[in-house]
């Protein structure tokens, strides 16, 4: 009896668990679907602004006032490449801003590293004081700085020098990258320096062969940070830097911006192609190091 | 304790030595240097077109040759950060000996006497050759802190194959009155194809310089900058007669009036505007941008009930009170106002020079080409317009007109709430 009973019981619940099942892989499917369509619109929202101005600098200038644009110009022509280098002596002003970002990012990133240290492993009263700073240098908008740093670097001889933009890029970027990094140096477990320290290594093997290889993405991301910060800023370019010699690229991209509106796009596109270039060849070298993961399972026991 | 007292009589002196780089401003003090000693003078340039930017470098390398002892360095400059870069410069007493801006941007830095007085350098040609409102335009008290060289009007350019195609006459003759601009535009408008196209997304400047030609004067500016506001009939009749256009009759395309000068070129070129009301300036748009075959050309200066007079910030060369050479750069100057090399920077973009003998260079240097006679004509009647000497005027115009502008030109408050708020900005600027 029970056997006649149970058999259908079985097979149905059975077949609820295959319906079940399938319904879930559908879902599952659907969403994933719907996933894949999010991505490409979000490809598409962040990629078509970089597909206009890769258009845009190889259109010609009837083209780009044309009422009926068409999104790929009719013939590729460089006539804008040309001009923009030659207008705005782009070369010079990239081999600036190179030398100003990479010397920005090297201070930036070795006066970080030990204070952030310091700042997640220290019980200090410094600690609140640091945080305070970091936070409030923040909300200063940049106007309201600009004159006293202005008249602070004038006797100094650094105004109109590359030397003091680093030295102002440096000053500005610097509280991001500590409290960027402070939260990585955090989030690595004191108990892997304990470890360490108990197998007989002093404090500065401890943060040379343990904290360091570990902070590698930390102090990537802070890189990166402080390279394009100083990389396309401009304001502060623009108040210090007289000498056209020592100006940089987005002092040079300015230029193809005019009065009531007027904009040579052509040409302003094509020389910020050429400026998006060494910004993501840097990315593209040390963005390998942008990875996680390197300490899940540090500390299970 | 002596290192300590030494210290601070130290910062001290920074202290002094900097309060007097950033407030040092004395307005007309303008130092002499030793005739013969070789200087370089920097020049920040704000130069756009290629042709002026050309042209500005063969006037700076023509006067180099001649002046080995003063010798001229172009900075390029750009009119979109200029004047926060003025601010600090002046502030750091860092400013280029010759400074290339406008006249409404400079009469704030000149009221606070960070120019320094060319009257006593400039020879009574220059001083002949440009008419005396705009002489006036860059005055204060005694002192002249710039000398105009180019300026803007504004025009009407028309697509006069479209004209032809509707059956309307292209219109002549020395003005061309709000009415008739209204009636072409009426005719034109057709296919959903519009009578006229008009930049204003920022209309202020538009409304102001042209509202002269309704006598609409908006200010009374005092001797000492200060103002009183009078927002009547004749200021409001420029943007009532759009607003008229844009709604009443639909023969001009509201979306224009969001947009700049330059976004609405396209639609001009592609013959979707008969006419295309804008700065002379986008005259070298057109020429460069146009497709081949098209046509156009440009109307007579546009003329209110007062005649076709419109005001105008027009485009100035100033030398800082600071300057260690300001005598020689004002010599600089006055070798720029020489009339070829003021036809040069006003072919270059399509502006006005400020000199009358200027004018008449650059006519005949364009003679037959489109449009020249007719933008040179509407700078006969160009005035500098009173609100360029108010004190408040570009704080009121970034907080109060703009906005009131534009809301008015969106259909979203009526013309005399528009007056009203016009006038209580001002007060609360005041």
């Amino acid at each position: 009896m029970s056997v006649i009973t149970d058999a259908p019981r079985a097979q149905d619940s059975g077949g609820q668990d295959d319906d079940r099942s399938r319904s879930r892989r559908t879902r599952r499917r659907v969403w994933r679907a719907l996933q894949y369509v999010a991505l490409v619109l979000f490809v598409c929202f962040l990629g078509f602004p970089l597909l206009f101005l890769v258009t845009a600098a190889f259109k010609t200038q009837q083209e780009l006032q044309s009422p009926d644009p068409q999104l790929l110009p009719a013939q590729w022509n460089l006539d804008n490449f040309i001009g923009a280098i030659e207008r705005a002596g782009l070369g010079q002003a990239a081999l600036n801003s190179l030398v100003v970002a990479l010397a920005t990012t090297l201070i930036v990133v070795v006066v970080s590293l030990p204070a952030a240290y310091a700042l997640a492993r220290f019980q200090t009263r410094l600690r609140g004081l640091a945080t305070g700073w970091i936070l409030l240098s923040q909300v200063f908008p940049f106007i309201l700085i600009i004159i006293p740093l202005f008249l602070m670097l004038r006797p100094l001889g650094l105004n109109n020098t590359l030397g003091g933009l680093v030295v102002v890029y440096v000053v500005w970027s610097l509280p991001f990258a500590l409290w960027m990094l402070r939260g990585y140096v955090a989030a690595i477990p004191s108990e892997l320096e304990e470890a360490g320290a108990m197998d007989g290594a002093s404090r500065l093997r401890v943060l040379v062969s343990i904290i360091m290889p570990l902070l590698g993405p930390g102090l990537v991301a802070t890189a990166l940070f402080a390279f394009i910060g100083s990389w396309n800023e401009f304001f502060f370019a623009l108040v210090l830097i007289k000498d056209e010699a020592l100006q940089t690229l987005p002092q040079r991209l300015a230029l193809f911006v005019g009065s009531e509106g007027q904009v040579a796009l052509g040409q302003l596109a094509a020389g910020s192609l050429l400026a998006c270039i060494p910004s993501l060849v840097f990315f593209a070298i040390i963005q390998r190091r942008l990875t996680s993961g390197l300490l899940s399972g540090a500390v299970k026991g | 304790m002596h290192r300590s007292i030494r210290a601070v009589a130290g910062i001290g002196a920074c202290a002094v030595l900097l309060t007097g780089c950033a407030f040092g401003g004395g307005g007309g003090a303008a130092a002499t240097s030793d005739p013969d000693e070789e200087v370089t003078l920097t020049f920040q340039s704000l130069a756009f077109q290629d042709a002026t930017i050309q042209a500005t470098q063969d006037i700076v390398d023509t006067w180099n040759a001649d002046h080995p002892e003063t010798q001229v360095e172009v900075v390029q400059g750009s009119w979109d950060n200029v004047h926060d870069q003025l601010v600090t410069q002046f502030q750091g007493g860092e400013a280029p000996d010759i400074i290339h801006n406008e006249a409404s941007d400079m009469t704030g830095f000149a009221q606070d006497g960070y120019l320094a007085d060319l009257s006593p350098y400039l020879s009574d040609d220059v001083v002949d050759s440009v008419g005396e409102g705009l002489w006036e335009s860059v005055t204060i008290g005694d002192a002249v802190f710039a000398a105009p060289t180019v300026m803007q009007s504004y025009v009407v350019f028309a697509n006069t194959a479209m004209f032809e195609e509707a059956g309307v006459e292209v219109p002549t003759g020395d003005e061309l009155s709000w009415d008739a601009l209204r009636e072409a535009a009426q005719q034109l408008t057709a296919d959903g194809r519009f009578g006229v196209g008009w930049g204003l997304r920022q209309p202020t400047a538009a409304f102001m310089n042209l509202g002269l030609g309704f006598d609409g004067t908006y200010f009374d500016v005092a001797d000492d900058g200060s103002a009183t506001i009078d927002v009547g009939e004749g200021e409001l009749a420029v943007p009532e007669a759009v607003h008229a256009m844009a709604y009443d009759d639909a023969s001009l395309d509201p979306v224009t009036l969001t947009q700049s000068g330059g976004d609405v070129l396209p639609g001009f070129l592609g013959g979707q505007y008969g006419m295309y009301v804008g700065g002379s300036y986008l005259a070298q748009q057109i020429a460069d941008s146009a497709p081949e075959g098209f046509e156009w050309t440009v109307l007579p200066p546009l003329a209110g009930s007062a005649g076709g007079v419109q005001g105008t910030s027009p485009q100035t060369l100033s030398v800082p009170a600071e300057s260690e050479h300001a005598d020689r750069a004002a010599e600089f100057i006055d070798f720029f106002m020489q009339p070829e090399n003021l036809a040069a920077i006003g072919q270059g973009d399509c502006l006005i020079p400020a000199s009358e003998p200027a004018r008449a260079d650059l006519a005949s240097a364009t003679e037959g080409q489109t449009g020249w006679t007719e933008m040179l004509a509407s700078g006969e009647t160009l005035e500098a317009a009173p609100f360029q000497l108010a004190s408040g005027y570009p704080q009121w115009k970034d907080q109060y007109a703009t906005p009131l502008f534009q809301q008015y030109l969106a259909n979203a408050i009526t013309l005399e709430e528009l007056q009203q708020q016009l006038a209580d900005g001002w007060e609360q600027v005041g």
